[in-house]
């Protein structure tokens, strides 16, 4: 998997409600297409992304074929404390990405 | 192009043509081919040298002497420079070079280069644009001087300004450059594609280009 | 008064089988002739017109068709075609109509010659058959103006 933009906010106060924002390039292959071969291109698509915020599951989400290639994903959360946000990408085969973002919290 | 897709296209974190940039940004540096240069070695930081570049391609080329776009100025650095192999058009890394490249040109006015050399380019162009083609027997300017603003079926018609190749077309899931749109409306047409980097398709770019003169590079662009 | 005159031209010009010659009747154009000799079927007409990807038609004609949606905005309504036009009048245009108006952006129907870059799958090909055009043309003469009486 090639890389994701993320969009942290720089700064946030504590309790603050926060949009983080994660745009990631995937073909996210449906496998019902067929190439220029004719025969099926094979299935090659997220399937779950999860962000933990110092440690903690905040959101995740389950992808399906119908979601489009590089799928854009934003959600809220709170802003606690400072630290780490890791972000982490699943493919259908296994395999993972992961990206790390840091939070400041006021 | 609805009001989502310009909102998509203006914040460069949901933009999914920035992603090709951002690619575009670490071929940049990376040591390639033969002689083990980037194109940082001989051009140093894209968004000063860059600048400006897109906004006056297509050119005419010494070496060659003949029109050139834009990619196929890249692929001959890659070739000759570099000593690598030569990218592919409409392939992953020509498009990130691309956008990148022309990335660093946007909000900068559309300039051709004022070469008399190009003359019969641009003649070529001009004719290319006001020929009909295909089963359909339609021209360029049939649809995007004649009727732009009206609807074929459900699809706007556009003027047709290449402000923001490569674009990151939603129906192609995918960033693709002006040469492969032209395939896309002479296919809708049912004629004859031009085949990528010919004298035809750079010519009819060229005048297109002129077309738009003064608009600004808004690379990479977002379209349905 | 120029309406009997289609007619009765129309009448006479029927038996015949093969492709007719242009005529000017009145000052306007028209292909008078069948492109078949086998009477067009509204039906299949109507089909053809909705079908996008086959007679293209909506692309640019809106008319009344109320389930279809998108309908093109490029070309007139279709709506009242048989009250304006005689099916004379309708072939021409179908088959050619830069010979009505030289700069039209209504494709040619029934042409294979004289087109440029014309992509391999299509050449020598034309867009509609010639009983398509008459099941089109029998279609398109019953799309009266009901304010006409």
């Amino acid at each position: 998997m090639a890389r994701a933009l993320i969009n942290v906010p720089a700064k946030s106060k504590r309790g603050e409600i926060i949009e983080i924002k994660t745009l990631m390039s995937h073909p996210m292959e449906t496998g019902f297409r067929p190439g220029m071969d004719g025969q099926l291109i094979p299935r090659d698509i997220i399937e779950k992304f999860v962000c933990t915020y110092n440690g903690e599951v905040v959101f995740s989400a389950q992808l399906y074929p119908a979601i489009t290639a590089n799928p854009f994903i934003s959600f809220t959360t709170i802003a606690t404390d400072s630290g780490t946000l890791v972000f982490s990408w699943t493919d259908n085969k296994g395999d993972m990405q992961v990206q790390t973002a840091s939070i400041q919290v006021e | 192009m609805g009001p989502d897709t310009q909102a998509m296209q203006k914040d460069d974190l949901a933009n999914p043509g920035m992603l090709s940039v951002l690619e575009g940004d670490a071929l940049w540096k990376a040591p390639v081919g033969a002689s083990q240069k980037s194109c940082a070695s001989c051009h140093g930081d894209a968004p000063q040298t860059m600048k400006g570049v897109a906004a006056r391609y297509p050119a005419f080329d010494e070496a060659t002497q003949a029109p050139i776009d834009l990619a196929g100025r890249i692929i001959q650095c890659r070739a000759e420079r570099q000593g690598a192999a030569p990218p592919q058009r409409e392939g992953r890394e020509l498009l990130a070079l691309t956008s990148y490249v022309a990335h660093q040109s946007r909000d900068l006015a559309i300039a051709p280069p004022q070469d008399s050399r190009l003359a019969s380019a641009r003649a070529q162009g001009a004719a290319l644009y006001s020929t009909r083609m295909g089963q359909l027997n339609f021209s360029c300017a049939q649809c995007h001087d004649d009727n732009a603003g009206g609807h074929l079926g459900a699809a706007p018609i556009p003027q047709a300004h290449p402000t923001g190749y490569p674009i990151y077309r939603l129906e192609w899931q995918a960033l693709g450059s002006l040469q492969r749109r032209f395939r896309n409306c002479l296919s809708g047409m049912r004629a004859e594609p031009i085949s990528a980097g010919s004298a035809d398709a750079i010519a009819l770019e060229l005048f297109l280009m002129d077309r738009a003169a003064g608009m600004k590079i808004e690379t990479p662009a977002v379209r349905p | 008064m120029r309406r009997s005159i289609f007619l009765t031209l129309l009448f006479l010009s029927l038996s015949a089988s093969s492709q007719p010659p242009m005529s000017s009747e009145a000052g306007t154009q028209s292909l008078p002739l069948s492109l078949t000799g086998v009477a067009g079927d509204p039906a299949k007409g109507r089909a053809i017109v909705v079908e996008r990807q086959k007679g293209l038609c909506l692309l640019c004609h809106s008319g009344p068709f109320p389930e279809e949606r998108f309908q093109g905005d490029l070309a007139p309504s279709l709506a009242g075609t048989g009250s304006r036009m005689s099916e004379g009048e309708i072939r021409l245009r179908m088959v050619d109509s830069t010979k009505v108006n030289e700069k039209t952006i209504m494709p040619p129907y029934y042409k294979t010659e004289g087109l440029e870059r014309v992509a391999a799958n299509y050449k020598a090909k034309t867009l509609l058959s010639a009983q398509e055009i008459e099941d089109v043309i029998a279609f398109l003469v019953t799309l009266k103006d009901d304010t006409q009486k």
